[in-house]
């Protein structure tokens, strides 16, 4: 492999590295506070037909 | 030459390697905020104590004043939605969802200073028209950015999205309650603040979502993606220019499918609560109630993602069929989950009509974008909401007045509710045939190779 094809693969690494913490953060972002309101909202649901 | 403004289309325009997965999130921070228009109502109650604090004095405001602030707030979703859509679409995600979250946040903090001087007018502004324009700007923005990203699976991509438009109450609701009990003093209710902090959560959530969304380059595709040698027989391959949609019959057939689907269950959505006490009195109780009209909600939210994704699937024209035969079917068999006194089963029909009536509303930008193209489906599909408009006003009307009329005609009130579920029937087949002509565009609405790259540039 040349140098170059080994820069290149190393930036593809780097960059799907990059890309899988941005999706866990971006993710997280969103899903977090999405999963609290379900669970509130179930919670509150199951209690209420108890 | 580009526009390079940090707002501007080209400026987003994703690099080889993004991954399109961050754009479903960069929608929900958007459609998870302005959701919460479903929770609305938890105000309600209070702002009609403000200044009695326990109880409504002299001077406080009425329910029926303040109901008219959410449907202000619907109500310049629609008129938002349908005049600006082409000015989003032309404008890019980014400057579109910025433009929401300033519309939305600003709406609160205006709303937050009509409490404070005590004047519904400025919160019919503040809420009611700036956050209504927040509302449609924000719904229709990313829409057409998700169909480019997500070409093998448009239904599910617009799904997620529209899920969380669905999902936002069950955040806002929550959270309303917790920060008015924080705010709250013997002599204080708590709202004007309550406002404030809402404002700036749901503007810096929104701004996330406009910072993260890109642009797919000109001719990207998905890894291993080949689009179809021969298109399917409703899906285009061409793009229909926005106000030319207005002209097929096409437009105005999905406008009618999206009203009836949406008409059958906004007017029980409405009434979900009474109606299950009143069906089954002695077996479900208040407090029962308000569980069962947030499992429906649930069911609301989940049917939007497993409906627009079974869309991709199914066809968007089957997928509708399904909603309005397996409904029409359903609707008629409620009142005799009545007759019987099966709660489980009432709870089971609901359930699945509730998430049609969510699949309904996020299968129609694919159905859109099949008949018309990918170019101005966002702009298209925010004329098309006047059709959800329409619904808001006919279904609660058609369900109260006709409740109303069985009541005061000696019928029982276990039973008033049975003509609403015939006809609610009787819609959905109505929509059933309106969804049976949808053929494809004629190709003389097609856009010209040469207007649609001057647009595209544009």
């Amino acid at each position: 492999m040349s140098g170059r094809e080994k820069g290149m693969a190393s930036n593809v690494s780097h960059q799907g590295a990059g890309n899988g913490l941005k999706l866990v953060l971006a993710w997280g972002f969103v899903g977090i506070p999405l999963a609290w309101g379900i669970i509130e909202t179930v919670t509150n649901a199951l209690k209420l037909f108890h | 030459m580009a526009n390079t403004s940090y707002f501007s289309r080209d400026r987003i325009v994703a690099p080889p390697g993004y991954s399109r997965w961050l754009i479903p999130p960069a929608a929900l921070c958007v459609h998870l905020c302005i959701g919460q228009a479903y929770a609305f109502s938890v105000f309600n109650l209070p702002m009609t104590k403000l200044i009695g604090i326990t109880k409504s004095a002299p001077g406080d405001w009425a329910l029926t004043d303040l109901g008219w602030i959410f449907s202000l707030g619907i109500f310049f979703l629609g008129v938002s939605a349908a005049l600006l859509g082409r000015w989003v679409e032309e404008g890019g995600p980014r400057l579109a969802m910025f433009t929401a979250a300033l519309c939305f946040g600003g709406g609160f903090v205006i709303s937050a200073i009509g409490v404070y001087v005590h004047n519904l007018w400025v919160i019919y502004f503040g809420y009611g028209v700036l956050g209504g324009f927040g509302l449609g700007i924000g719904y229709i923005s990313p829409v057409s950015t998700l169909i480019k990203w997500f070409p093998d699976r448009p239904g599910m991509a617009t799904g997620m999205a529209i899920m969380g438009f669905g999902g936002g109450a069950f955040i806002a609701s929550p959270l309303s309650v917790w920060l008015m009990r924080q705010f709250s003093s013997p002599t204080h209710v708590g709202v004007a603040e309550t406002f404030l902090v809402m404002g700036a959560i749901y503007f810096c959530f929104m701004t996330v979502g406009s910072v993260i969304v890109r642009v797919p380059a000109p001719g990207w595709k998905p890894e291993g993606y080949v689009a179809p040698a021969t298109p399917k027989k409703l899906v285009t391959t061409k793009d229909v220019y926005v106000y030319d949609a207005l002209k097929t019959p096409q437009f105005w057939l999905i406008w009618w499918v999206l009203c009836l689907n949406v008409t059958a269950g906004i007017g029980v959505l409405g009434q979900a609560s009474a109606m299950s006490q009143e069906m089954f009195p002695g077996q479900v109780t208040a407090i029962a109630a308000s569980g069962f009209v947030g499992l429906m909600s649930l069911f609301n939210m989940g049917g939007r993602f497993f409906w627009a994704s079974m869309s991709d699937l199914l066809g968007r024209k089957n997928t509708y069929f399904v909603f309005f035969a397996l409904g029409a079917a359903l609707y008629a068999a409620v009142p005799y989950t009545g007759e019987i006194g099966s709660v489980a089963l009432f709870v089971l029909a609901y359930g699945i009509i509730f998430s049609m009536y969510g699949g309904g509303f996020a299968t129609v930008p694919a159905y859109l974008k099949d008949m018309f193209g990918t170019r101005y489906v966002g702009a298209i599909h925010g004329m098309l909401i006047t059709a959800w408009s329409a619904a808001g006003i006919f279904g609660p009307v058609l369900v109260n007045y006709i409740r109303a009329y069985n009541v005061a005609h000696g019928v029982a009130k276990a039973q008033a509710y049975n003509v609403t579920m015939y006809l609610m029937a009787g819609l959905l087949v109505i929509g059933f045939i309106c969804n049976f002509f949808i053929t494809a565009v004629h190709e003389r609405h097609h856009m010209k190779v040469q207007k649609a790259g001057a647009e595209a540039s544009a």
